[in-house]
């Protein structure tokens, strides 16, 4: 990386956005999205482009391939190419640059795919309409190697197949070789990761780290990830509102960053190693679209911003070599900042809580099989989830980790009485409990409450907040009127949200607010226990810090309990108290936080833990990631779940028989053949350093 | 995997064929109240509809009279028609023959004219040549089939006399004057399933269009006509099957008004008289030929769609 | 990763009714004023129509004049008159048949999708073995099932129709239910124990109101179409009644000698047609929605 990068500062550039600005038309009237960007990239180097969603990255890096949204325009400023100004290319020089000199990874390869086209096919017209490759047998040739490059197995049957035989990871491989098919000088790349699992994520890195080894071109990566950027790109820029705020080589920026959105930013990133930053910088306030000004556009939100700050458009102004911010008052940060900047911010570990579980799951089982239900099946039926045991404690929170497919959300999903387990039991403060709402009682359904994901979809769009809160409180207190309001209001204020957004709809908020909202919902029905399923994952990074926040708050105020479900160890390891970790639908690990990401690790809790790319230091990756998932149902049910990818292995016995479960100590279990004293050598011998219980009290910021 | 899918879908076809005949028998043969009286009207004696009822044993109890209907469709004998006492099968042979021609002649018509239409609204889709189709489509859609008919009798037959004003066919006539015959209802039919079908296709043309993929290509840097033709259109057939299947609900219906209209010897026009005569069996069999053609129409679609989408084509 | 790349001010409600209506294209504010002046005329036509529709006094087919303005028809009666009469047949039975249609189809449907399992299963193969019928088909076969002594009643046509649309409305608000369910607000209200009837009423009718309301539009755009064809067939209003698919079977032998008695007729059903349809596709396009016209 680093020989790339030198060699890029000696050339000319080979990208040069100047003064870039776009609008987009939008409620009739065009509002800007990307204002007066300028930065420029050598050959060779790769560029991160990171903010938060509606900051304009994707939009500028996509603007470098001359494509324009329908409903947008170039207002302003130029995108050389090579010294051509991209945007003033006709439709012919547009079409021989796109996929030749400059491609594009796009953000969902199952879509970007032809349906009806083979791999290889696809692959070979992108050479041919660019006359790459002389004949047409050369170019199956390049298919085929372009497929192993990529490192996909089997290159002839690979290249036979559809789109849709491909798993999500494997078609993001393709989309890749598509995209370096005519040895391109820039690979422009819009949220590849996004949307694949954490492992999936680490080994397209590995692969991407890999083929600028090995090819060089240049590359612009766009992500919200800044672990993500941190393992792959010499330089980031970081954007906000469509403005370019700092741009710098990575070290520096995560070592000294100089602006206060960027300080911000990093501040609000959970990290493995040190869960609990330092909270006195933290980003404050929301983006308000419709109350932008006329200068930098981070001051309403900007502890440092002073009047001339509102008033003057900030322009980038180079700091220290190679590194620029767009800040007036970026030298007198330095001074002020470095008082508030001491390292207490950093909060014990959250001990386990002691006492009688709260809610008790013992050997759990679900299925999606409907027919076995009905008992007509021949063949017994395959779970999704099976032998799921733990216990979530009063004022505890209990979080389950897994990637997708492990059934995480099934289990809150079936605790929260919307699937009927097919074996197992559900006990709740004592009492064995119904498996489904209809069979609960009004008390129980008061007192297991469910948040869920998607913030968009969480809040019916035709109801006022006020309605969609005070429903529960009609439903299970039979308030009205007056005592209504009141508790409308005051619950509103226990999730730090305003008063007047009673009489706002769903639209009128941002993501944040919305699932804010969302926990009001269910804080209205006064829960013991509340269900929150990834609740976090489409939210910005900056407004995930203020959640977990909020969610620490409240469970101190209200006693509450959570079952907390997510892919996000970071976050998982900030907010609880205990955790488990799921494979394929099977408890591998649990413990608490402390416990669970320290050595031993269950070998894939360990490797999940490598695959998670954090800001500082280097990625050791366990190899088990260079393995692909298998399917819950290919493997006979009494084994270990991860016996074949597992690096450490015993031999046939994990493939024939349950592993059982050791105690580590303390309530921390996990299952495996290997004993306990084999897997912390193990771990130790890894390298993996995350998680170890001196990496708590250092904080990373200077 | 995709022959189990096609074995579904046919019984599913079947098994719906079945349940329709059951509504047509219980429609024409189990609601009218007294049959013999409707048939045979006021004036008759009570012997007479004794003797009827015989004749038609509604003496027998509904499923033993619809078990037999049904065994006697299989083996291809509707019964005799109660105003000429023919079978009905004789009966309807040569109307069925002749709205097959017109029905093919329509349809002949109506694909290239949809397919070019459609495919130009979505090619230059917010230009004039798109809101012109979309204006002419829409009037086209507005005026009901027996008023567009009349007018083209008006227009062509009448005062242009390019074409007869009635559609009288005779079994003798030749190719090309049967063309000429039907042309103005062939004409009509066309229209009646063209104006609904151009709309449909050009929006799925358009969702096409504008799909991930096809904006992946051109990113690639593939031309404009390949990206047209190569990852567009296949992926158009399916939709564009559908649509045709799903309108051919308008040929159907368009043929019994239309062939009112021009006194065509069609099934359409067959359907019309044997309910106002009250001939059940006849009435029976029209009504359970034309939804069997419908409901295999759609069958047909529903195969080639899925052999047309890679994605059941393969595991 | 989180929402919308622009996450402007939504527009917000206060905007105003003025506002609101200037989201209308021309077309759609020019058909909805046709279709109010028929609304007019179909209220107040008896009071200043010039002639009885069955007062037979006059020369048949006689061509326009100042005394009929539309000429007259095979029975000698002024075709003017007739053509208002006929106005308030062929709205009353429209509007009101497609919107019994939406009342029962949709809650049915809704319901259907919400329930799940093996109701809905039932229901929608029952709703798309009546769809397999074609239109037009169905609506005789229904009309001769009833037999000759409610030819031609209102309450028949009524019926008739509401079985030909029923279905059809059902599956489409089924479609949107079904899509509807997978929100996370329906699954929490689920959750709560809500019953299907709340569940339906409070989260669902509301967000498939838009979809309905350009569904209702598309039907009642057709209806006049159905009616009259039946009329036109002789399975709909019986004559004497002015009804216009009636008055041009009848008028069409004439149609060189007397065309205005076929022409203003099928004019003033093309316009009414023409109008709702348009209406339709305002109301669709401000709604932020797609029109799709499936048989």
């Amino acid at each position: 990386m680093n020989a790339a990068a030198a060699r890029a500062a000696a050339d000319p550039a080979l990208v040069e956005v100047d003064g870039l600005t776009i609008d987009f038309w939008s409620n009739e009237r065009w509002a800007n999205v990307v204002n007066s960007v300028t930065f420029s990239l050598g050959r060779g180097e790769a560029l991160g482009l990171v903010g938060e969603s509606g900051c304009g990255k994707t939009t500028t890096a996509l603007a470098l391939l001359g494509f324009q949204r329908p409903g947008s325009r170039i207002r302003a400023g130029a995108i050389r190419f090579a010294g051509r100004d991209v945007a003033r290319l006709s439709r012919r020089e547009l079409q021989k640059l796109r996929g030749r000199r400059a491609s594009l990874v796009p953000q969902n390869p199952a879509t970007a795919l032809s349906p009806g086209m083979r791999i290889g096919a696809q692959l070979i017209e992108t050479m041919a309409v660019h006359r790459v490759g002389g004949s047409h047998r050369e170019r199956e040739r390049r298919a085929l190697g372009l497929i192993s490059q990529v490192r996909l197995p089997d290159p002839q049957r690979t290249a036979a197949k559809y789109p849709h035989q491909l798993s999500g990871g494997q078609q993001q491989r393709v989309v890749i070789a598509m995209a370096l098919a005519c040895d391109p000088e820039l690979v422009v790349l819009d949220e590849p990761t996004t949307g694949l699992d954490v492992t999936t994520q680490a080994q397209i890195l590995d692969l991407l780290r890999r083929l600028r080894d090995e090819v060089g071109m240049a590359m612009v990566y766009v992500t919200h990830n800044l672990g993500v950027v941190a393992s792959i790109c010499d330089r980031i820029g970081v954007m906000y509102a469509g403005d370019l705020v700092e741009d710098a080589p990575v070290a520096e920026l995560f070592q000294a960053p100089r602006h206060p959105y960027t300080r911000g930013l990093i501040a609000a990133v959970p990290t493995i190693a040190a869960p609990h930053r330092n909270r006195a910088v933290t980003l404050r306030g929301l983006l308000r679209r419709d109350q932008l000004p006329p200068g930098c556009r981070f001051a309403p939100r900007c502890d440092f911003a002073e009047a001339a700050c509102f008033e003057e458009p900030q322009t980038l102004l180079p700091v220290a070599e190679r590194h620029a911010v767009a800040c007036r008052r970026v030298d007198e940060i330095d001074r002020l900042a470095a008082g508030g900047d001491t390292a207490d911010g950093a909060a014990p570990l959250r001990p386990a809580v002691a006492g009688d579980g709260l809610l008790d799951v013992i050997d759990l089982a679900v299925t999606y099989d409907r027919r076995a239900r009905l008992s007509l099946a021949r063949r017994p039926p395959t779970a999704i989830v099976r032998d799921i045991t733990f216990d979530v404690r009063p004022r505890e929170t209990f979080s389950l980790v897994g990637e997708s497919g492990s059934g995480k959300s099934t289990i809150a999903r079936t605790v929260g009485g919307l699937l009927r387990p097919l074996a197992g039991q559900l006990t709740f403060e004592g009492r064995d409990i119904a498996a489904t709402v209809d069979s609960r009682s009004k008390k129980l359904r008061r007192e297991i409450q469910l948040v869920l994901q998607n913030p968009d979809a969480s809040l019916n769009p035709r109801q006022r907040v006020q309605e969609i809160v005070g429903r529960p409180l009609e439903l299970f207190f039979g308030l009205r009127g007056k005592a209504r309001r009141a508790e409308i209001e005051k619950l509103l204020e226990d999730v730090r949200l305003e008063g007047a957004f009673a009489g706002r709809y769903p639209d009128e908020l941002s993501g944040g607010e919305r699932q804010r909202v969302a926990i009001a919902r269910a804080l209205a029905a006064r829960p013991k226990l509340m269900l929150c399923d990834e609740i976090l994952s489409a939210l910005d990074v900056s407004v995930q810090s203020d959640i977990v926040e909020l969610l620490l708050a409240l469970q101190d105020e209200h006693g509450l309990a959570y079952l907390f479900i997510s892919h996000d160890l970071a976050v998982v390891r900030a907010l609880s108290h205990r955790v488990g970790v799921l494979y394929l639908g099977e408890l591998c690990e649990v413990g608490t936080a402390e416990q669970v990401y320290a050595p031993p690790y269950h070998p894939y809790t360990h490797m999940l833990l490598s695959a998670v790319p954090e800001i500082e230091g280097e990625t050791v990756l366990s190899p088990a990631i260079r393995t692909d998932p298998g399917v819950a149902s290919s493997r006979p049910q009494s084994a270990c779940p991860f016996a074949d990818r597992c690096p450490w292995k015993v031999g046939p016995v994990c493939d024939e028989i349950a592993p059982p479960w050791r105690e580590a100590g303390g309530g921390h279990v996990l299952r495996c053949h290997l004993p306990l004293d084999e897997l912390m050598r193990r771990a130790e011998d890894s390298a993996l350093g995350v998680g170890a219980v001196e990496a708590v009290g250092a904080d990373p910021s200077p | 995997m995709i022959l189990r899918l096609i074995a579904q879908r046919l019984a599913a076809a079947v098994a719906t064929l079945l349940v329709v005949s059951a509504l047509v028998f219980f429609f024409t043969s189990v609601l009218p109240g007294d049959i013999a009286e409707r048939v045979l009207g006021h004036e008759s004696t009570a012997q007479q509809r004794e003797l009827f009822r015989e004749r038609m044993h509604l003496d027998r109890p509904v499923y033993d009279r619809y078990a037999s209907w049904v065994g006697g469709v299989f083996r291809g004998d509707f019964g005799r028609s109660l105003v000429s006492d023919e079978t009905v099968t004789s009966t309807i042979a040569s109307s069925a023959r002749n709205t097959l021609f017109l029905s093919l002649f329509a349809f002949a018509l109506y694909l290239p004219v949809t397919l070019v239409l459609a495919t130009l609204g979505a090619l230059f889709r917010g230009k004039p040549i798109d809101s012109l189709i979309s204006v002419i489509t829409l009037v086209g859609l507005s005026i009901p089939d027996f008023v567009l008919g009349t007018l083209l009798i008006f227009g062509f037959a009448v005062k242009l006399s390019l074409a007869p004003a009635l559609s009288i066919v005779n079994p003798g006539d030749g190719f090309f004057t049967r063309l000429h015959e039907t042309v103005l209802p062939a004409v009509t039919l066309m229209v009646a399933m063209a104006v609904y079908a151009i709309r449909m296709l050009r929006d799925n043309l358009i969702d096409v269009l504008d799909s991930e993929y096809v904006r992946m290509a051109t990113l690639k840097g593939v031309p404009r006509w390949r990206v047209v033709f190569r990852h567009a259109l296949p992926n158009a057939i399916g939709p564009a099957l559908n649509v045709t299947a799903l309108n051919l609900t308008y040929l159907i219906g368009g043929v019994v008004v239309v062939e009112t209209v021009f006194s065509y010897p069609g099934l359409g026009k067959m359907l019309v008289d044997s309910i106002s005569v009250r001939d059940v069996p006849v009435v029976e069999a029209a009504a359970l030929l034309a939804s069997g053609v419908y409901i295999l129409a759609n069958l047909a679609a529903d195969v080639l769609a899925m052999l047309a989408n890679p994605r059941l084509r393969t595991t | 990763m989180a929402t919308t790349a622009l996450a402007v001010s939504a527009p917000t409600r206060r905007a105003g009714v003025r506002r609101f209506l200037r989201r209308f294209t021309l077309s759609a504010r020019v058909a909805a004023v046709v279709l109010l002046l028929y609304g007019l005329i179909a209220l107040t036509g008896p009071l200043w129509a010039p002639y009885s529709p069955f007062a037979t006094g006059s020369v048949p087919f006689g061509g326009g004049s100042w005394t009929h303005l539309f000429g007259t028809d095979i029975l000698g009666r002024d075709v003017f008159s007739r053509v208002v009469y006929g106005t308030r047949n062929v709205l009353y039975l429209s509007l009101t048949s497609t919107l019994l249609a939406l009342l029962v189809g949709g809650a049915i449907g809704l319901a259907s999708g919400l329930v799940g399992g093996w109701v809905d299963e039932l229901l929608m193969r029952a709703f798309e073995t009546i769809i397999s019928i074609p239109l037009l088909v169905l609506a005789l076969l229904a009309i001769a099932a009833a037999g000759p002594k409610l030819a031609g009643s209102s309450l028949l046509l009524i019926l008739v129709v509401l079985l030909v649309y029923a279905p059809r409305i059902a599956r489409m608000a089924r479609t949107v239910a079904v899509d509807l369910v997978t929100r996370d607000y329906v699954t929490v209200a689920r959750a709560r124990g809500e019953s299907v009837a709340s569940i339906v009423w409070r989260e669902l009718t509301p967000n498939a109101a838009g979809v309905l309301l350009v569904e209702f539009g598309v039907r009642a755009g057709y209806a006049p179409i159905l009616i009259s064809s039946l009329g036109f067939l002789g399975f709909g209003a019986q004559p004497p009644s002015p009804e216009w698919g009636l008055m041009i079977s009848e008028n069409r032998v004439a149609i060189v000698t007397a065309p205005l008695s076929v022409l203003a007729p099928a004019g003033a059903l093309a316009v009414l047609v023409i109008s709702l349809n348009l209406v339709t596709d305002g109301v669709a396009r401000v709604l932020g929605r797609s029109v799709t016209r499936t048989p």
